[in-house]
């Protein structure tokens, strides 16, 4: 066995040289003590390699929220903001908005924070940055004292400015007021200075780590003391590695829909939000969004039979096994209850019901003359629609099948594509497309930015972010930019507006509301305990971007070592 | 990918023996007795009918939903049912009928290739035999699965044709280096010599006096390419590059491992579609050793 | 001997001209775009400054130029070492991202191709030795070599990670860790090396032994072998003689098989998430991030060659008989 020396030789060779040519190494071999840490999973899909807070959905998780802070949370069950970074905030007329910060912050890197901060900021938006539209209604900001500042708007709309500002990040002027265009954009900011609860610690091509901040403003003026020392964020691998990583209690909660769950749930290995089905809060609203440049599917009536063609109960029991609900007819997710008029809905909200799904076909003139077995337009023309979800996706791709297939039970031809995830998004953008599933705005602090998703005009050539249907109603676009002038904390003003939005909702069915995708989360009780959940706290166990200002921050005060 | 490190033949250490009707009774007679050969067909034709007659016996698509979920293997569900209530027998009937298909298309289309190139370089041989030579050489040096993925990932839509096609197109190689080895050495023989000089065209010759006498070598050329064919379709399958709306072991596979099947423990859901690519492909391998073994006297005895 | 290591270069240069050329070639001429899907996942919502930030990255990843002109800058980018800038990981060079994936796929297969390669020529020599074992080992090597890699992977991912929960089954090292020269960190390496290791060397290891099996037994029957066992010299000898010339075309083997081995690895990486090539590729491949994927292809086909060259190298040192019989053009 001579020979066999070499090999083996070579074999260690290698592994040495594995482990020696990776970058890092200077954090300390001995590893993070596991009663000190948190591991999460399921937010992440790439390897951290920006901490830019500029650059929204590209940067590693927890960069806004546990590094970075916007001035204002929102606690969707009180339906109340939460003075953040701002201490007090006040609208002495309604196209200005003083807002004061809280004295005593510093940056992590000892500068105090200030209204420079935050003025430069909303300036920023003048640059090519994800917020740059702001500008269209901001007129100007100044800071009018030391920590107080002052925004003034040519067109008020506080709904949308307060969307910006619980949702957009302060950065420290000291850093980013001189960066350039490219600086901007392109610049990792490989060493974050922020406000918030934690600090860069590492990376690497699979993980991110975070270090509490002991000196974190928040600890006092909040009362939240971070309980983790670190936490480490795995990037996403595939549900078999996570599900095993979670029963090994070798990461504390995942944030990914991980298919039969339920199962470790019920089984007590695992825990979630509810014990029982749906398992999950609601996160956001999966809409079957239908081109409206379709001369059948831009037809209300024809929509109207589609929606009442599918049976929700088939996919929610099938591909999502109990763990998500359906939706509202209005599509407003359940955290938004006061804004939906239960009696209209009661009304004219649409059900599960092929027979009245036949009916409205037969009503709106939509027969199957042919004899093919699908129905075709008043006009004889053949309907042929094709159902798109990106390829890989796989729980949308079970549910695609369950509705292509209830369509077909009541003669409205669909079949299912999964196409690559870009040429969907560049179709759909364009325009060119039949029916797809999209779930694109969350939570957030006010109804508007579900009704700005469906309703927004002008139709332009390329729709990237809202409208994908190009449905195009003056009337109600007007409604919801009425409702973007509502005062931010006047609830029953601004339902008076969604009830008056829902009537052309309801009659008109832009979209068709599905289900509510849950807010994923699943956590091992090994290491970490007291999550939120339906017998105790009300909150949100998640690290998806976005979810730190609806209150997930506080999980990580709330949690507790297990015994 | 189908090459066997030292297939027979294609290291040229053996010549290429014209069988003639003697021979065949003679290799008739070892076939009966050749149990590599009986089993690997047995399991073969095992496999062939199962995905040609099974699916006529489900009365519902594979996709279908058809029942309990996560059901383990029972009288009703032969090989129990996956996470959504899909019959994973159904999937599995279908999917050994597609991987036939995938083996037979992209193994032809790279067998086609192969031996058309091998044939004409080792014929011709000179200026064509340098091009064609070099052609191989550079295809045979590139990774096929690699640029297949690349190749793959850019298509639109994704079909099991599409698919045998570039297969086909990546994985002839090997057998055109063989085949061409092959037909420079019978290139020269006599009774070649005599039809050249009869004045009958290449393409004719080629097919009339090469191509028969080493008909059992091309047989097994196309066994190891079907064999090739099936394998990298399962792995472009896993890889989630597979056909876009469609059944197949590989497929399978894929679906079970991103429905953690493993760890819900449903072991029927990943073992039998790997199991049905390797008893498929082992079994061919064997058949193929099998023939080898009748078609060259020397191996028959140790 | 000359003549034939230039010929070997010269198709090496002229595959690597077409694989960069391909590699060129089919992302710009297929659908989706990557500027677009980044800008997507960015959620920029206002459609002014979602149309400055596409021609700012189209600037930046130079699609907006003339084909021809994007092809000698491709060109001469690779002289540089740059293969461009990863758009799912924008703004990190591709290079970078591929350096650090590569030495985790090496790790897998350097020592699986060179110890299935060793341990599979003794083993297929063993089974020629009498009709008894070659009866029962040769099939058993076909089973190994018709295994798809990734369900020998599942199958072992199951059985001693989930299953026995002996071996850690995803990652390259242990998540309570970073990369460091110590003792902790290599032992946490190491363990979850084993199973994609194992995975790849067992089914690597059928094919070996086949080859070896199929060339002593042609090798027994060669007329130089008869003629020793005309003259009763030893069976040991000739077996051994059997098996030193049938190491040469198992040589070979080592250079036709590279692309199967190198699947083989890529497909295990994504069972076991292990950080190298192959799981770079699925997410590229999910991200729609072609710069990554152009890059890692490019690498794979570099690494191929030189592994192809290297084979050569020692081909013609073992074999003396190359000189001859290359220069004189023959097969």
């Amino acid at each position: 066995m001579r020979t066999l020396r070499l090999p083996a030789a070579l074999a260690a060779v290698a592994l040495i040289a594995t482990a020696c040519s990776d970058e890092g190494g200077d954090s300390g071999s001995s590893g993070y003590p596991r009663n000190e840490t948190l591991y999460t999973t399921g937010t992440a899909w790439d390897p951290p390699t920006n901490w830019n807070p500029i650059m929204r959905g590209q940067y590693a998780v927890g960069t806004f929220g546990l590094a970075y802070e916007p001035l204002f949370h929102y606690d969707a069950e009180a339906n109340d903001y939460v003075h953040w970074l701002a201490e007090s905030d006040e609208w002495p007329d309604e196209s200005t908005h003083v807002i004061t910060l809280r004295d005593g912050m510093t940056w992590t890197d000892g500068e105090a924070i200030d209204a420079e901060d935050v003025v430069t900021t909303i300036e920023l938006g003048q640059m090519d940055v994800s917020y740059s539209n702001i500008w269209d209604y901001v007129e100007g900001v100044e800071a009018t004292g030391d920590l107080e500042v002052t925004v003034t708007f040519s067109d008020p709309r506080p709904q949308e400015w307060m969307n910006w500002a619980f949702g957009t990040p302060i950065v420290p002027e000291h850093i980013w007021a001189d960066k350039s265009q490219e600086e901007l954009t392109d610049d990792p900011n490989a060493e974050p200075v922020g406000s918030g609860p934690y600090v860069y610690e590492a990376h690497a091509d699979d993980r991110m780590v975070w270090k509490r901040n002991d000196d974190w403003w928040g600890a006092e003026a909040h009362g939240l003391e971070m309980q983790p020392t670190y936490i480490v964020d795995v990037v996403n691998a595939s549900n078999e590695v996570t599900m095993n990583m979670l029963s090994n209690g070798e990461v504390d909660l995942s944030n990914n829909f991980l298919p039969g769950i339920e199962q470790s749930i019920d089984a007590g290995q695992l825990t979630s939000f509810y014990d029982g089905p749906p398992y999950m809060q609601s996160a956001n609203t999966a809409w079957l969004v239908v081109n409206h440049d379709h001369p059948a599917l831009g037809d209300a009536e024809f929509r109207k039979a589609l929606a009442h063609a599918i049976d929700l109960d088939q996919i929610i029991s099938g591909p999502y096994s109990d763990l998500v609900d359906g939706a509202n007819p209005t599509g407003l997710l359940p955290q938004w209850d006061a804004y939906i008029d239960h009696e209209l809905v009661e009304e004219e909200g649409h059900t599960y019901n092929p027979d009245e799904s036949v009916a409205l076909l037969e009503d709106a003139g939509y027969m199957d003359d042919d004899g093919d077995g699908y129905v075709e337009t008043p006009d004889g023309e053949p309907i042929s629609l094709t159902l798109e979800v990106p390829g890989g996706w796989s729980d949308w791709e079970e549910a695609a099948r369950v509705i292509a297939e209830n369509a077909q039970e009541v003669g409205i031809d669909i079949q299912t594509n999964f196409p690559d995830f870009g040429l969907l998004v560049d179709n759909r953008n364009a325009g060119e497309f039949d029916i797809v599933i999209n779930n694109e705005r969350q939570l957030s602090n006010t109804p508007w930015s579900y009704y700005d998703y469906l309703f927004q005009l002008p139709v332009r050539d390329s729709q990237t972010t809202v409208n994908f249907g190009r449905y195009e109603n003056e009337e109600a676009w007007e409604l919801v930019e009425e409702l973007a002038t509502v005062p931010a904390d006047d609830v029953e003003g601004a339902a008076e507006v969604t009830s008056r939005i829902q009537e052309i909702q309801l009659a008109e069915l832009p979209a068709i509301p599905l289900w509510y995708n849950g807010l994923w989360s699943q956590q091992s009780n090994d290491v970490w305990t007291n999550w939120p959940s339906e017998s105790g706290y009300s909150g949100y166990a998640t690290m998806w971007d976005g979810w730190f200002q609806l209150g997930a921050i506080r999980t990580l005060a709330e949690i507790e070592l297990a015994e | 990918m189908s090459n066997l490190a030292g297939a027979p033949g294609s290291d040229g250490t053996t010549d290429p023996e014209p069988i003639g009707e003697r021979k065949k009774s003679e290799a008739l007679y070892f076939a009966k007795r050749n149990p590599k050969l009986l089993i690997g067909a047995g399991v073969v034709l095992l496999f062939f009918l199962i995905g040609m007659i099974g699916p006529l016996f489900v009365d519902h698509g594979p996709n279908v939903y058809i029942g309990p979920q996560m059901q383990p293997p029972s009288a009703e569900y032969w090989l129990g049912t996956t996470t959504f209530g899909q019959d994973i027998w159904a999937q599995f009937v279908y999917g050994v009928r597609s991987t036939f298909l995938i083996g037979f298309l992209g193994g032809g289309i790279a067998f086609l290739i192969g031996t058309a190139i091998g044939f004409v370089a080792g014929y011709k041989g000179g200026v064509v035999d340098e091009i064609l030579n070099m052609l191989t050489n550079v295809v045979l040096v590139l990774p096929a699965l690699v640029v297949l993925i690349v190749a793959v990932a850019y298509l639109d839509v994704r079909g099991l044709f599409v698919q045998a096609l570039f297969i086909g197109l990546t994985s002839w190689p090997w057998a055109a280096r063989a085949v061409r080895s092959q037909a420079l050495s019978l290139a020269t023989r006599d009774y070649v010599d005599l039809a050249r000089l009869s004045g009958r065209r290449t393409g004719k010759i080629i097919l009339t006096e090469v191509a028969p006498n080493m008909s059992s070598y091309l047989v097994m050329s196309f066994i190891l390419l079907f064999g090739g064919a099936v394998l990298i379709a399962a792995g472009l399958d896993f890889i989630g590059l597979g056909p876009s709306d469609g059944v197949s072991l590989g497929l399978m596979l894929q679906n079970a491992f991103q429905w953690s099947a493993l760890h819900l423990g449903m072991w029927w859901w990943f073992i039998p579609p790997g199991f049905g690519i390797t008893a498929i492909v082992s079994s061919m391998y064997i058949l193929n050793v099998g023939l080898d073994e009748i078609f060259n006297p020397k191996l028959r005895e140790l | 001997m000359w003549r034939y290591m230039g010929r070997k270069l010269g198709i090496y240069a002229i595959t690597f001209v077409i694989a960069v050329t391909i590699n060129w070639m089919i992302p710009r001429f297929m659908p989706g775009d990557p500027v677009r899907s980044m800008l997507n996942r960015a959620s920029v919502s206002d459609p002014e400054a979602l149309e400055r930030m596409t021609n700012y990255y189209n600037e930046v990843f130079g699609l907006e130029t003339p084909l021809h002109q994007q092809y000698f800058s491709f060109w001469s980018g690779l002289f540089r070492g740059e293969l461009g800038i990863s758009s799912m990981q924008y703004p990190e060079p591709v290079l970078d991202i591929i350096l650090r994936a590569v030495p985790y796929t090496l790790g897998l297969l350097l020592p699986a191709i060179i110890l299935s390669w060793i341990l599979g020529n003794h083993f297929g020599a063993f089974a020629a030795r009498s009709k008894g074992l070659d009866n029962s080992l040769l099939p058993f090597s076909y089973i190994l070599t018709a295994t798809p890699y990734m369900w020998l992977a599942l199958l072992m991912a199951w059985a001693v990670g989930v299953v026995g929960g002996f071996l850690p089954t995803s990652g390259g090292y242990s998540l309570a860790l970073m990369p460091a020269f110590s003792w902790e960190f290599i032992l946490s390496a190491l363990t979850h090396w084993v199973l994609p290791f194992l995975s790849l060397f067992i089914v690597a290891l059928g094919g070996w032994a086949i080859g070896m099996r199929n060339m002593i037994i042609y090798e027994l029957e060669a007329d130089y072998s008869n003629y020793l066992q005309a003259l009763g010299a030893p069976r040991r000898l000739i077996r051994r003689y059997a098996f030193r010339n049938a190491m040469l075309p198992q040589i070979t083997g080592l250079a036709v098989q590279l692309g199967t081995v190198i699947a083989g690895a890529l497909l295990t990486e994504i069972v076991f998430n292990y950080p190298g090539l192959g799981s770079l590729i699925l997410r590229a491949l999910n991200n729609n991030d072609y710069f990554v994927l152009q890059g890692t292809f490019l690498f794979v086909i570099i690494g191929v060659l030189i592994a192809n060259f290297i084979i050569d190298i020692i081909y013609v040192l073992v074999d003396p008989r190359t000189r001859v019989q290359m220069t004189g053009g023959a097969s």
